[in-house]
């Protein structure tokens, strides 16, 4: 939606902010546009509004946040990354983006100006705040027997890239600290660079297991800058493709727990069911992952022939998938492998502000679909997964019944589509100095795209929050007490993005 | 245990017997210029390519550039005079940047296959970039395009590893494990840039995080373009290290 950028002092801030949680919103997202401010977002998904802070920062540093409200802690880090901004008292302030080899003396999101501050800057002995400082310090457990293992930033098999530092004592893990930020391609900074005609290219290559959710993002919050209306068959085509993405990424994180566990033949089954959902995508747009097919306007490409085919698979994957689960879930040995490991507390969830499969397996029935408006939600009566246990057998099953959902929802909307135009034509230009928000609920969650627009009707902020950003923390504590080699088990069932963290 | 086996053996062999030379049609592939003269004076295609792929030369020739492309079908989109087309070739791979330029053979030409890799390719995957091309790649591996048969397997560690395939634009802070990942694998070895940003940076080349592909930092033997590139295109091309004698690094051999 539109926002309209309310004023708030420094000093309120940080008590707005609790008040708001306290009262059942959530954090969106705290950034800043060009280092001169910072930006906050508040969600009030019951009453589906948003409401969008801004507070200047005098002299690069403001009062954190964190030490009252935990989920503020990556975002303050990665602001003080990008853009230089100092969350004073923030007890553990760590560069989340730019390591050690990069040579920047200045961050990379904020203006020229800011930027020459920061270069008079003088490095003083021991402040650590400086732009030019990329040292990293891992947290150090100490006491007899207690040993590290560090694992990554490149890992076995077919990863993504982080590094986990693991403190141990004999099996168990006493404390897990994620370093991210290995595959920082400069994705906002880029978005801000392109004419945003070709934003969407960037946007979808930002976490590309998930195209669909972004290009949907960024497809909604232009369109809320150029005030056009988008047909209704594009918005049902649109949900037909993010249901779709769903379904296969689901299935293929379910086929990587199977196999995590040593549960073969379940992780090959998956991979064959994926292969049918993919399929689907493949019919809709000519490509598996379904990249390229959203654009602002609507979507490229719309067929009512392939409706009925689609609709055919999803109805043979639902046979399907049955016998396959019950297999699964029915195997006392896989089951004695997930229960009560990796276990997320609901008020760790809530504190911590998760979102996605990993929430609504901790008891919050948070739902994006269900409250913003993206594709055809939320006009659509959407019951969301809930489990309470908040382990990793609850992940699974937050995952076997969404995927459930899924087939239902896509089954609906495919008999509900009628034919129609399913593109509009754009303006030339976005509004200027105006700011708008998407909210989508991607397979992994809550997916946030923020665009900030200049005097010229030029985009200069653009801000994309994955899901992963609420929830790489969860993981960490998820695993505490937990033997190693359950990491990898904890790891697949939370399924988080490192791409789509690091841009 | 004896329910999952008989499930099992119901659902028979899912694997796609052979590799097969064109996807279907329906499928994004590349762009290609075929002879279909243009519109005069027409630069839609350039115009509307959102990394630099398409150039129409001075002699009026159209040249596309598959290690930049991401094939996201614009050009032919906006293409007036049908001048180009989808081009659904599986052997979309090349063994040097210059021949991206060049169309994909309709027909990959059949190598002899003799050399030391022939049999069997050991690949360790460094992912630097946004996962959808390790997607693809793991796809490749599954039940149905099953790369496994060919003797391709993805193997845990350097140490082990004949080829090194690299996917994403490599951002600098991968600079530095790429490179102690390659020195970790032992002679002879393969380099393999999967996907357009491993070969070119794509949407993300020169930026702030340096992220320009695995060329500046590696010498690459195969290059297999596409974003992601199709589980087949990526199986014709890793397999073509079988017609790759062994190479052996002067600078390695000391
Ligand atoms: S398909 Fe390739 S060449 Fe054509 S516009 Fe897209 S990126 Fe450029
Ligand atoms: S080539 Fe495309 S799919 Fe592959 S890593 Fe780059 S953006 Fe992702």
């Amino acid at each position: 939606m539109k926002l309209n950028l309310k004023q708030l002092s420094s000093e309120e801030r940080t008590a707005r902010l609790k008040a708001a949680l306290d009262a059942g919103d959530r954090l969106g997202l705290i950034t800043s546009i060009d280092g001169d401010q910072l930006i906050m977002l508040l969600l009030s998904p019951g009453k589906r509004s948003i409401d969008c802070y801004e507070t200047p920062v005098a002299g690069g540093t403001y009062k954190s946040a964190t030490a009252m409200v935990p989920q503020a802690h990556w975002f303050e880090r990665t602001t003080w990354d990008m853009f230089g901004l100092v969350p004073e008292g923030h007890p553990r302030l760590k560069r989340t983006h730019l390591h050690e080899p990069y040579t920047l003396t200045s961050p990379p999101l904020s203006h020229e100006r800011r930027k020459a501050i920061e270069k008079t800057i003088q490095p003083e002995s021991g402040d650590r705040r400086h732009a030019g400082d990329r040292s990293y310090h891992f947290l150090g457990v100490e006491g007899q027997g207690v040993y590290e293992i560090p694992v990554g930033p490149i890992h076995a098999g077919i990863i993504e890239p982080g590094h986990f530092r693991f403190s141990c004592y004999g099996e168990i893990i006493l404390n897990l600290e994620i370093r991210l930020g290995y595959v920082h391609r400069g994705i906002e900074k880029r978005l801000s660079e392109v004419p945003w005609q070709r934003g969407r290219f960037v946007a979808e290559a930002a976490a590309s297991d998930m195209p669909v959710a972004n290009s949907l993002a960024h497809a909604t919050a232009v369109e809320y800058l150029l005030q056009i209306e988008v047909p209704r068959l594009a918005l049902y085509l649109r949900s037909i493709a993010l249901e779709i993405e769903r379904i296969a990424m689901h299935l293929s994180d379910l086929g990587g727990l199977a196999g995590d566990i040593g549960f073969l033949a379940i992780a090959s089954s998956m991979g064959r069911l994926r292969g049918v959902a993919l399929r689907m995508g493949e019919l809709l747009s000519g490509n598996r992952l379904m990249r390229g097919f959203i654009c602002p306007g609507g979507v490229v490409s719309a067929s009512m022939r392939v409706a009925e085919e689609i609709a055919q698979l999803a109805r043979q994957l639902k046979q399907e998938l049955k016998p396959v689960v019950a297999f699964y879930m029915d195997n006392q040995v896989a089951v004695d492998r997930m229960e009560g490991v990796g276990v997320v507390r609901s008020s760790l969830a809530r504190e911590f502000g998760l979102v996605g499969v990993a929430a609504r397996a901790s008891g919050d029935r948070y739902d994006c679909r269900n409250y913003w408006n993206h594709g055809a939600y939320p006009n659509v009566d959407l019951e969301p997964a809930n489990e309470t246990s908040g382990d990793v057998f609850a992940r699974a099953k937050v995952r076997i019944s969404e995927i459930e959902t899924s087939l239902k929802l896509l089954i609906n909307f495919l008999d509900d589509l009628k034919e129609g135009s399913f593109l509009v034509s754009l303006p030339d230009r976005l509004e200027a100095n105006s700011s708008s928000v998407a909210i989508v609920e991607s397979h992994r969650g809550e997916l946030i795209h923020f665009i900030h627009t200049d005097a010229r009707g030029e985009i200069q902020r653009y801000c994309i929050k994955d899901a992963s950003v609420n929830n790489w923390t969860a993981l960490a504590i998820a695993v505490r007490n937990n033997v190693v080699a359950d990491f990898p088990l904890c790891n697949k069932s939370f399924s988080l993005s490192y791409s789509g963290h690091d841009l | 245990m004896l329910r999952l086996l008989k499930y099992l053996i119901n659902r028979g062999i899912v694997t796609n017997k052979a590799v097969p030379e064109l996807l279907d049609d329906n499928i994004t592939g590349f762009p290609k210029a075929t002879d279909v003269p243009c519109v005069s004076e027409c630069q839609a295609c350039t115009e509307s390519c959102p990394t630099g792929a398409i150039e129409i030369t001075r002699e009026k020739s159209i040249a596309i550039d598959r290690g930049a492309c991401i094939t996201c079908k614009e050009c032919i989109r906006v293409c007036p005079s049908g001048t180009l087309i989808n081009d659904t070739s599986v052997a979309s791979f090349a063994f040097t940047r210059e021949d991206l330029f060049r169309p994909a053979p309709a027909k990959a030409e059949t190598g002899p296959d003799r050399s030391i890799f022939s049999k069997s390719l050991a690949v360790r995957v460094v992912s630097t970039g946004c996962s959808a091309c390790d997607l693809e790649l793991a796809a490749a591996s599954n039940p149905i395009f099953d790369m496994e048969r060919f003797g391709i397997h993805v193997v845990a560690s350097p140490r082990f590893a004949d080829a090194l395939v690299v996917t994403g634009p490599v951002p600098k802070s991968m600079h530095e494990p790429l490179l102690s990942c390659y020195e970790a694998m032992s002679d002879p070895k393969l380099v393999i840039a999967l996907g357009t940003c491993a070969i070119s940076g794509g949407v993300h080349k020169n930026g702030y995080t340096e992220a320009n592909g695995v060329g500046p930092l590696l010498p690459v033997d195969i290059f297999i373009p596409g974003c992601p590139p199709h589980p087949w295109q990526i199986i014709k091309g890793i397999l073509a290290a079988r017609r790759l004698n062994g190479r052996i690094r002067k600078e390695d051999q000391g």
